[in-house]
């Protein structure tokens, strides 16, 4: 009996709260393949399952007394329960909170609710809309996530007073400002970059908008917009990443995704829509406000293909830009220039360094492919750890003084550390040619922290200290050479692993890997690197050198151009907006080309118009 | 008794007499606070708080009312000229005005005015309004009711600070991120008429001498000019180490003049700038946001500490002791004349 009762009663729980029998398999069950299918009604048919589960785990999770806007969401989006989920909305939205964070759900379930939720409920909506003021925010994904939620608010409820909105204007200038701005941000993206590019968490705070706009917004323009800002965004996504992680630099990420590369957002979309990972625990938290919506996007097959065809490594360039500068900056949104090399073992990718993005900026490392990659910290990289009232000042427009200790209680805690892994810096200096990294260092003595911080994670294969002067690692089927510039120590690392930290203002690093199957052994990889022709001078500025194992001489020199086999790179020129095998479009153009084999589609903003085509 | 000392007892007598029937009389000015809560119960931007941030007002500088919506980022206020019913705050959204002193809102801007820093009527033309913002200045002829971009002639055109001269209709100065700029033509050109290294965060002209204005600066220290902005120089006995957030003259007794800033506590000066006496030492730290000189009661000062109390002295700073809000970010203390009943 006594062994009999624990069971009893977990038997009765289950029953009383399906919440509690309802299993995420997706998120702990085996890695899925990651093949592509070719059969478009296939595939359409395992991206509905996989929006199904997301959907049905949620409904099933929260008992409804205590159900909040996500679990409302997927019991609309299944249609279970209105009149409950109409009393239950009506009591959650009297303690609306979360700005934006609020608004978008809440649209998505007053479209959701159109003829489901009962006239009170959609009473308390309107009411809410009336008393509650949530904020424009400070960041783009802020903006993206009000505009289109006014936009939409204002088409549901039209031609009504300002004093039926909490803002003081009426339906019209609502929807009319709400155009304009959506407008002018695709303008932007489309012509010099998205300014919070590549984010691991953020992606979603755009593509959930933009499937919105492309689904329910009854301007036909706007529609299409939207339909055509989400692929641009999701093959975006699909050229920088590597069995569904986001790899390269990133305006955003965080704290937790810059080691285990697989655990953000972003996964949550590669789940969804090209299946070759696994979801992140409750299927990303905001993930489900895409799901919920799903059914109505179809992925475009050559978006699938991309994001899924690693048979041999390729080259990526983009141009992006920084976000608003409002301060120490005399242009708005400087160039940002990406350069991505994906191959099927590991990916590479970087920016030119410097202050491109505030706080959460990840400027190089290179991920490894990993079987299963839950749980593993597989990525290799260095920064220069930086914080200072100058970068918020650049990017925000707040006072100076009380900006970083502010950073750090708003969800951003090692923003001052000195062990910090995020975060870009004004001391430092990239390039990539090919799969090989040269990051240059000249920091201040008056910085915050005179020190470069490499991380070394606690799932390489093995790393080894050379007398050369090289570090020797592997990780999964990567080889990794990694060179310290100046001297350095070890700190362990909370999580596993250790940080490579050299206190020299004068420093550098260079990353220079290889596929495993490039050499005949782990003996051989080393002693190519050797070998490899490199010359290093810290005085009186870093410069280095360096022949790559693809037999490029890369020279660098901190504060000039980098040159490759003689010849001085000029980036400006250089960058396009997109360029590789996949995706291609010129600066300005408003214009993207997607290419995979026979498969062409043309994104173009000028026409609005998606031109789909196959080369005979 | 000497000529000067039987002027200065004439002096004296001539200033209690005029305070004395003004201390007993209600105030005619309502204490107005920007505040951002920042104990338990804050929020940020897009996530939950339960505490309201915003508008506060008190009319018996003990009780404080909230007003208008819970919002995070209010920076400045003022209220039209012409009826104190009607109050502007200048906000992340853009610029926020109430006709009916807060019952209801409208956002004035659109989205590509926003962030909004200070607000200033021109008193001579009072219904041409003046905003700052992090990418320049903004002009509407309306009162609000339209905007356009005036900030011809800026480089760098982040703007933290406006005032109009009241001498001079279209007599505009703003504090920009290189300089103070002065326009003559109500914003449509400008010149600049004092460099400075990084931003000047507040710029007021003196109550008693339409020539006198007193600027705070980031990195520049405190400047003054006597000659109505044309020339600047800087003061004495402040330094430029550290960023100076406020700048306020007593609005009825000349020279006294009040000082606060990021590790400047509070610095009271009675003969215009020349000297100064650190006035921090009731305060619990000396990273203070915003100061206030009440024009209703003699000798009382308002100062709001980063995150701390809103603070009251009633002997010129000399004591302090806490009002309200427990922990509290204050973008602005001001006044705004009590409408008539």
């Amino acid at each position: 009996m006594k062994r009999a009762f624990p069971g009893l009663l977990l038997f009765v729980l289950l029953i009383a709260w399906p919440g509690g029998a309802a299993a995420q398999p997706a998120h702990t069950g085996p890695m899925p393949s990651g093949r592509f299918e070719p059969a478009a009604s296939l595939r359409r048919d395992a991206y509905l399952a996989r929006r199904d589960e997301a959907v049905r785990w949620r409904a099933a999770q929260t008992p409804l007394a205590n159900a909040g806007l996500a679990d409302l969401a997927a019991r609309l989006a299944l249609r279970q329960d209105a009149p409950g989920v109409s009393a239950r909305l009506i009591e959650v939205l009297r303690t609306p909170s979360g700005d934006m964070f609020w608004m978008f759900p809440v649209t998505c379930i007053a479209y959701l609710g159109r003829d489901q939720l009962t006239p009170e409920a959609r009473a308390a909506l309107r009411e809410a809309w009336r008393t509650y003021h949530p904020l424009r925010g400070d960041t783009e994904n802020h903006w993206v996530m009000y505009y289109t939620s006014m936009l939409l608010m204002a088409q549901l409820w039209p031609g009504e007073p300002g004093d039926r909105w909490f803002n003081g204007k009426s339906s019209d200038e609502i929807a009319a400002e709400a155009r304009a701005w959506l407008r002018h941000w695709m303008d932007l993206t489309t012509t010099i970059g998205q300014g919070e590019y590549d984010c691991t968490h953020y992606i979603g705070e755009y593509l959930i908008p933009m499937l919105y706009l492309s689904v329910w917004a009854q301007d036909p323009e706007l529609r299409q917009r939207g339909r055509m800002m989400l692929d641009y965004i999701l093959a975006d996504f699909a050229v920088d990443s590597l069995q569904g992680m986001y790899v390269g630099a990133h305006a955003r990420t965080d704290d937790k995704t810059v080691l285990e590369r697989w655990n953000g957002l972003s996964s949550f979309f590669a789940w969804l829509c090209f299946g070759n990972t696994a979801p992140p625990a409750a299927y990303g938290g905001w993930g489900m406000f895409f799901a919920v919506v799903a059914e109505h996007y179809e992925v475009p097959e050559i978006i699938h293909r991309i994001a899924t065809d690693r048979a041999g490594p390729y080259l990526h360039r983009e141009r992006k830009r920084t976000r608003h500068r409002w301060r120490h900056s005399d242009v708005r949104n400087a160039p940002v220039y990406k350069t991505t090399w994906v191959g099927p073992d590991y990916a590479v990718g970087s920016d030119q360094g410097g202050l491109l993005q505030p706080i959460q900026q990840h400027s190089w490392g290179l991920t490894w492919a990993a079987p299963d990659p839950r749980g593993v910290h597989n990525a290799i990289f260095a920064n220069q750890p930086f914080y200072g009232a100058e970068e918020l000042m650049m990017y925000f427009t707040e006072m100076p003084d009380w900006m970083p200790a502010s950073v750090t209680f708003q969800g951003k805690p090692t923003y001052t550390s000195e062990a910090k892994l995020l975060g870009g810096s004004p001391y430092e200096q990239i390039f990539q040619q090919d799969d090989t990294v040269i990051a240059l260092h000249r920091i201040a003595p008056d910085a915050p922290f005179v020190q470069v911080n490499g991380f070394f994670s606690k799932d390489l294969v093995r790393a080894e200290e050379d007398a050369s002067g090289w570090i020797f690692a592997q990780g999964g089927r990567a080889y990794v050479a990694y060179r310290p510039l100046a001297p350095y120590e070890w700190r362990p690392l909370e999580g596993g692993g250790r940080r490579l930290r050299s206190p020299h203002a004068r420093n550098g690093v260079i990353l220079q890997p290889a596929s495993v199957a490039d050499f005949p052994s782990w003996e051989a990889f080393k002693a190519a690197v050797r070998a490899l022709p490199l010359e290093v001078r810290l005085d009186p500025e870093p410069r280095v050198a360096f022949t790559t194992l693809r037999g490029r001489r890369v020279e660098c020199a901190y504060g000039e151009p980098p040159r490759v086999d003689g010849r001085t790179v000029d980036r400006a020129a250089e960058w396009k907006l997109f360029a590789g095998p996949y995706l291609n479009a010129e600066v300005g153009s408003r214009r993207l080309e997607l290419t995979h084999g026979r498969l062409t589609r043309v994104l173009d903003f000028n026409t609005l118009t998606i031109t789909d085509a196959v080369r005979p | 008794m000497s000529r000067r000392g039987r002027h200065f007892f004439a002096g004296a007598l001539a200033l209690v007499a005029a305070l004395a029937p003004r201390a007993a009389e209600a105030p005619r000015h309502d204490l107005h606070l920007l505040v951002n809560l920042s104990g338990p119960g804050s929020g940020i931007i897009g996530r939950a708080g339960q505490a309201r941030s915003g508008l506060y007002r008190s009319a018996d500088r003990a009780t404080f009312e909230h007003v208008g919506p819970h919002h995070i980022r209010m920076f400045h206020l003022t209220h039209d000229p012409r009826d104190a019913r009607v109050v502007y705050v200048a906000a992340l959204d853009g610029l926020l005005r109430s006709p009916d002193r807060g019952l209801t809102w409208r956002i004035t801007t659109s989205w590509d005015m926003t962030e909004g820093k200070a607000v200033a009527f021109d008193p001579a033309e009072p219904a041409h309004l003046y905003l700052a913002l992090p990418d320049g200045i903004a002009f509407s002829p309306d009162g609000g009711g339209s905007w356009e971009r005036r900030q011809a002639g800026i480089t760098r055109a982040y703007t933290n600070a406006l005032v109009v001269d009241r001498s001079r209709a279209g007599r505009v100065f703003a504090g920009c991120e290189l300089g103070i700029h002065l326009s003559e033509d109500a914003a449509r050109t400008w010149r600049r008429v004092r460099p400075t290294a990084k931003v000047t965060y507040d710029l007021r002209q003196s109550p008693h001498d339409p020539r006198a204005f007193v600027a705070a600066t980031s990195a520049d220290g405190l400047l003054v000019s006597a000659d109505g902005g044309e020339t600047w120089r800087e003061l004495p006995g402040i330094g430029r180490e550290r960023t100076l957030h406020n700048i306020v003259y007593d609005p009825v007794v000349p020279g006294r003049l009040v000082l606060c800033g990021w590790g400047v506590g509070v610095q009271v000066s009675e003969d215009g700038g020349a000297t100064w006496a650190d006035r921090s030492a009731g305060l619990p730290r000396r990273e203070v946001w915003s100061v206030a000189v009440d024009p209703d009661i003699p000798g009382r000062l308002y100062a709001a500490p980063f995150q701390e109390d809103v603070y009251a002295s009633d002997d010129l700073g000399r004591t302090w002791r806490p009002l309200s809000f427990g922990k509290a970010t204050v973008f602005a203390l001001g006044f705004l004349p009590r409408p008539a009943r």
